[in-house]
């Protein structure tokens, strides 16, 4: 294989990051609670505006992570008891519920900083790049943002089979009514996963900035990624987020490095849809029990 | 004359009750609505169409904001004619449909003399026609891909002539690189410009080893920078543009190209994307314009000392701004040297050969193209966002719509006798007439 390739087989598995790190709070929330956040890739980018309020603070990433979460998460339960818990079993109003937010986030982050583009650098200790193989030295950011989607999707993996918090979801998941008859409070669990999902939102604004551009409108660009991922991937088990991230990831990047961006990109549409026909539910479809 | 603006109804129009948006100091969105009552007989309206709202309202805010502080400055002066400029605000909301709905209003309702307005080819092309059909007149700030010619358009920002010329000979020269990796969004403006670079590298000798463009708003380029370091680029030409920018720069040095290694020359990147990417990422890189905020003349320092007591200190000026700034001072000349605001009048007496010394040094609007005069510049990023200036040309560059190279037989004459009589004939007499020059 030449460098070059090597190269950019590791390119993709860096793109596939980005991906299942900005779809993977879009994923919950849709595989748990029904909802379509239209705001989702708003939310990223208030957890892109802490990060570099953060920064100008003097802090670096490592402490815009956390801090982003909760921001957004708290974002995320302000909109879930403001507006959507009035609205679970309407899908079409959540949409245009949803989508609204994400216009208000718009308008109000330039607001409040202006129309600018706003600066955010990467921590200093990820400066520079890993040259073992192939044609360029890999940079440490992109390492640290594979380790980062590793560790979210290994994160909630555990938290969804591994406590009781995630055996509920589960149980309310596979069958709300009955859940709600057992005693579950189907209401809190909901609320908790829209948080949940909302800050891990926030995380991949946070992880995001130093990489790419911040301003009022980048949202809706990750946005439509998280929507194919989703698409792709299904969301019937957590594996769709990882498993539709590689192959948009790496189908993407390769095809543009075979031809160009442009049609890497069309190619990557086409066969979404031709996915869809055969996988009308995403790869890891799923059926609720009735 | 009879679809035509008339000066005498225009005078004698309504007295209403004109809102005009004043942005405060402090917040840019922060705004109040100012109502001026003017007596329509001592004041010259004037429209402002920029989007104020929507996605390119960043910019185009900036351009508005421009126009009205020399609409101010203008009107403390005394006015023209002694008369006062009112301007007449319009937000298309970054809509191109609604950029010509807005300019049907100014020229039909409001009546104003002239529109300042504009950012994107595209919005401007969606209202020529109308000016066209209305005999209107618009002035055009923006740097933009050229080969066009409109009889009621006068476009004061740079065609690519002007920052291509002078830009590639000294990259191939003064930095010594020969080997282009050009990269581009997938519009027609990068297109076009980087049809000039090639036909430029073919006349000086330098060779273009690769050429790429990304999806508007595209955020993501390591592929394409595993496709520059394969190339044997020893330079990057760039015509990205809007979020794309700073990804791009970003990304470049986290795949260890440094500026000194691979130095990325573009035509479009401002202050203010230097500044969102951070010192690290630009320091280094070359950007040709015509207008920087740092250029040396008492103009400019004048120019950059009232914009920001106006609207705040953290404000940066650029290229674009500064051509808004100076065409509304072109503008009220030429009202002044024919003592009217007769469309026709401007468009053919007024405008032409119209000099003004603007904050990149004196500029004119050429007598034949209606395009304008302009000096060239090469900036290298500083880590402040800012750049120092490195080149200066001798002297205004001609603007060239249609460059010789690459068109040998095109230009465009609105001196020329024959194009003139046909032009100046009244709508209604040539139903087919259009104001675009037919060549």
């Amino acid at each position: 294989m030449s460098q070059a390739l090597i190269s950019q087989i590791m390119i993709g598995f860096s793109v596939a990051a980005i991906l299942a790190i900005a779809a993977i709070g879009l994923a919950i929330i849709f595989g748990v609670a029904g909802v379509i956040n239209m705001a989702h890739g708003q939310f990223i980018m208030v957890g892109a505006y802490t990060a570099a309020v953060v920064g100008q603070l003097g802090g670096n990433t490592f402490i815009a992570i956390p801090i982003a979460f909760i921001v957004v998460a708290l974002l995320g339960l302000v909109v879930e008891r403001g507006i959507i818990q009035w609205i679970y079993d309407r899908p079409l109003e959540t949409l245009l519920a949803t989508w609204g937010v994400g216009i208000i986030l718009e308008v109000l982050m330039k607001v409040i900083f202006g129309p600018e583009l706003l600066y955010v650098g990467a921590p200093k200790v990820l400066d520079g790049g890993l040259r073992l193989i192939g044609r360029l030295p890999f940079p440490y950011y992109r390492l640290f943002l594979i380790a980062v989607a590793i560790v979210m999707v290994a994160l909630t993996f555990w938290i969804i089979f591994r406590t009781d918090f995630g055996l509920k979801v589960r149980a309310v998941r596979r069958n709300r009514a009955m859940s709600g008859c057992l005693g579950i409070d189907t209401a809190k669990i909901d609320m908790l996963i829209f948080m949940y999902g909302s800050g891990l939102a926030g995380v991949a604004g946070a992880v995001l900035a130093p990489i790419k551009s911040v301003s009022t409108t980048m949202g809706f660009s990750y946005a439509v990624g998280s929507y194919m991922v989703i698409v792709l991937g299904g969301v019937g088990n957590l594996l769709g987020v990882p498993t539709g991230a590689f192959l948009i990831g790496e189908g993407e990047t390769l095809l543009a490095f075979k031809y160009n961006s442009v049609i890497g990109q069309l190619l990557v549409f086409v066969a979404i849809v031709i996915a869809i026909r055969v996988f009308p539910r995403g790869i890891f479809g799923y059926h609720e029990r009735r | 004359m009879t679809k035509l603006i008339k000066r005498r109804s225009f005078l004698k129009g309504s007295t209403a009750a004109m809102g005009a948006l004043v942005f405060g100091t402090t917040a840019p969105y922060y705004f109040q609505r100012n109502i001026a009552k003017a007596q329509e007989t001592d004041s010259i309206k004037i429209g402002i169409l920029h989007s104020l709202s929507g996605t390119i309202a960043i910019i185009e805010t900036s351009l508005h904001n421009a126009e009205l502080l020399a609409i101010e400055e203008i009107n403390a002066k005394g006015g023209v004619m002694g008369k006062k400029l009112v301007p007449v605000v319009e937000d298309p909301q970054s809509l191109v449909q609604v950029f010509a709905e807005k300019a049907k209003k100014l020229l039909l309702d409001d009546k104003v003399a002239a529109v300042l307005g504009c950012y994107t080819s595209a919005s401007r092309q969606s209202v020529l026609p109308v000016f066209e059909e209305y005999n209107g007149l618009l002035l055009y700030p923006t740097l933009y891909e050229a080969q066009e010619c409109s009889k009621n358009c006068f476009y004061t920002g740079a065609v690519p002539n002007q920052q291509l010329d002078d830009f590639v000979p000294w990259i191939l020269t003064t930095l010594g690189r020969k080997k282009f990796y050009m990269i581009g969004s997938n519009y027609i403006y990068p297109k076009e410009t980087n049809r000039e670079v090639k036909a430029l590298l073919q006349k000086h000798g330098g060779e273009n080893v690769g050429e790429e463009y990304a999806p508007l708003g595209h955020t993501e380029f390591s592929t394409i920078i595993n496709n520059i370091a394969g190339s044997g680029a020893d330079v990057v030409f760039s015509d990205l543009v809007g979020d794309s920018i700073v990804a791009f720069y970003k990304q470049m040095r986290q795949f260890g190209f440094t500026a000194a290694d691979m130095p990325i020359c573009t035509p479009i990147t401002t202050e203010q994307e230097t500044a969102a990417m951070g010192p690290e990422n630009a320091a280094g890189h070359y950007t040709s314009f015509n207008y920087f905020q740092t250029v040396d003349t008492p103009e400019n320092k004048s120019f950059v000392e009232r914009y920001k007591a106006k609207y705040g200190a953290n404000q940066v000026t650029n290229a674009v701004m500064e051509a808004a700034y100076f065409q509304t001072y072109l503008l009220a000349q030429a009202i002044e040297k024919v003592k009217s605001t007769e469309a026709d009048a401007l468009i053919f007496d007024g405008l032409p050969g119209q000099e003004f010394k603007a904050p990149q040094g004196p500029v004119k609007i050429d007598e034949k193209n209606h395009h304008t005069w302009l000096w060239a510049r090469i900036g290298k990023a500083r880590e402040d966002g800012q750049f120092d200036i490195v080149w200066t040309s001798q002297d205004r560059i001609r603007p060239d719509p249609w460059v010789d190279y690459l068109y040998p037989n095109k230009d465009c004459d609105f001196t020329n006798s024959s194009v003139l009589e046909r032009l100046k004939k009244p709508w209604s007499e040539e139903k087919n007439r259009s104001g675009t020059m037919d060549l």
